[in-house]
């Protein structure tokens, strides 16, 4: 147990250093903008399917499992379409959206700079007085907190889709009866977006950190990808639990 | 269009190359189980490394996992005074959906990329390689044992994790939605049926095979050298996703 807490106090404080430095670096120093841009199309456009794919996934089993409950309960499912989507929008959608760009950028990123890290290049970086916070974490900082929103936004949409999919196809349900935004309040949308961009911060921090961690051979890059998967998903889950806490406590309060 | 059509083809060609690849080592796999011959200090040394060393991120994801359920349904819950249905939505959530499918995320992130990250350094360093020089069949004495015990763990974590997603969710109800926690539990145990639960172990099991299955797989057909480990590990994982959203809506389609 002492081992287990020495480990996490490790991570936690190596994870706030690095956020720090990386805050530093956003507002001082010069940005290429290249980098961010080129940084904007692999986080963004290449987990764009992924992301589609498991999200439509999530929508269309959401919908079976709300649907037949309230054909238990209630013995009607009209109200399914309009009461999922703030539920999507304000929880499933932002958490399930961050787990999955936590699993597909935060293992790249981390596989990328761990073999940096192990190749010396890195090194080699320091040497040419190019921090390599600045350098390399810096525009995937930034990407990530313009892509997050954006991909969290259209998966909550494909899987609200995928949830009408499975309502007009196996519930019978008139899509008008299932289009309608009557239950959605301005503070789910909002709820939502914070919970994003604070997703679009930690995830490549997080696995910047652990692919800085990397020591050693190929072993050492497969641990640290491991590593940054269990950090950066644990991060998602905890913060979800804590924006949702305080603004459930703003709401009901 | 052409380019696109191109990208389309050639992304259609790579994802079929990886099911396939994936198909025909479940066909190698399952032909190794009979007669199925296990390493008993491999299984016990993979049993060990599974199960007792993911329990504490399981245990943590679900205690947030069922904390945040309460939260979620809490709102209602206020809004129409419902508080006797709060154990309710608990139970059916997490123990049938978000349960296993968190549980499954987590578990593959801890257990399947390490796995494949181990696979694919003892791939890059050839003692996959040397294993095959004395005779000794990678499948069998690597992947058998390796499997077996994900299978199994996942299916002892998820109920290990129901437990601690119950403890955090009656935490929450109480002192953040105002639940009293007898309330909640007379609710829960009202509502929610042994068949609940089973439907989600059948869930994590399913997902525990598919993650050993896949991050095996992925694993052994690592080809280059630490750049190359990095890169398995992300696509394993990414993998192992897709199948386990996959997997859920089928068995959730199957097990109504």
């Amino acid at each position: 147990v002492n081992e287990l807490v020495l480990h996490v106090r490790d991570q936690v404080t190596g994870i706030a250093r690095t956020f720090a430095l990386t805050l530093y670096y956003t507002f001082r120093g010069r940005l290429d903008r290249r980098a961010v841009l080129v940084q904007m199309f692999e986080i963004g456009n290449r987990s764009l399917f992924f992301i589609l794919v498991t999200l439509a996934f999530l929508g269309a089993i959401l919908n079976f499992q709300t649907s037949f409950q309230a054909k238990r309960l209630i013995g009607d499912v009209s109200l399914v379409g309009p009461a999922e989507l703030p539920l999507l929008m304000r929880n499933l959608g932002p958490a399930l959206c961050g787990l999955m760009v936590a699993t597909r950028v935060g293992t790249g990123i981390a596989a990328e700079i761990g073999s940096m890290v192990v190749t010396e290049q890195v090194d080699a970086l320091r040497m040419c007085n190019a921090q390599p916070v600045d350098y390399l974490v810096k525009p995937r900082f930034i990407a990530s907190i313009v892509m997050i929103p954006v991909l969290s936004t259209l998966g909550i949409l494909t899987a609200w889709m995928a949830g009408l999919l499975v309502s007009v196809t196996v519930f019978q349900v008139n899509p008008a009866t299932y289009l309608n935004f009557n239950l959605v309040h301005l503070s789910d949308a909002l709820e939502g977006f914070t919970k994003t961009l604070v997703f679009g911060m930690t995830i490549p921090v997080i696995a910047a950190h652990s692919g800085f961690e990397a020591r050693g051979g190929s072993e050492g890059v497969g641990s640290a990808t491991t590593q940054s998967v269990v950090n950066a998903s644990l991060a998602v889950i905890i913060l979800d639990f804590l924006i949702g806490g305080i603004a459930f406590v703003i709401r009901a309060g | 269009v052409r380019a696109l059509l191109l990208r389309l083809g050639a992304a259609f060609y790579a994802v079929a190359e990886e099911v396939g690849g994936l198909a025909i080592f479940a066909g190698g796999v399952a032909q190794r189980l009979f007669p199925p011959r296990l390493d008993r200090f491999e299984t016990l040394r993979n049993f060990y490394k599974v199960g007792v060393k993911s329990l504490p991120i399981v245990a943590v994801t679900a205690a947030f996992a069922g904390a945040t359920a309460v939260i979620q349904s809490g709102l209602y819950v206020v809004r129409f005074r419902a508080y006797e249905v709060v154990g309710w939505a608990f139970g059916y959530a997490v123990f049938r959906e978000i349960g296993p499918l968190l549980i499954g995320l987590m578990f593959s992130g801890r257990v399947g990329a390490n796995n494949t990250a181990e696979l694919g350094t003892m791939t890059v360093t050839e003692q996959v390689d040397a294993l095959r020089a004395l005779a000794i069949d990678p499948v069998s004495y690597l992947v058998l044992p390796r499997l077996l015990s994900m299978v199994v763990m996942m299916t002892l974590l998820n109920t290990v994790g129901d437990l601690c997603a119950l403890g955090g969710g009656v935490l929450t109800g109480k002192y953040l939605v105002g639940v009293d926690h007898w309330v909640f539990w007379n609710s829960f145990l009202e509502y929610i049926r042994l068949g609940d639960f089973l439907n989600g172990m059948v869930k994590a099991t399913c997902f525990g095979l598919a993650i050993g299955l896949v991050s095996c797989y992925f694993g052994l057909s690592v080809r280059g050298g630490a750049t190359a480990v990095g890169r398995a590990v992300n696509a394993s994982v990414v993998a192992s996703a897709v199948g386990i959203f996959v997997l859920d809506y089928f068995i959730t389609y199957l097990l109504k």
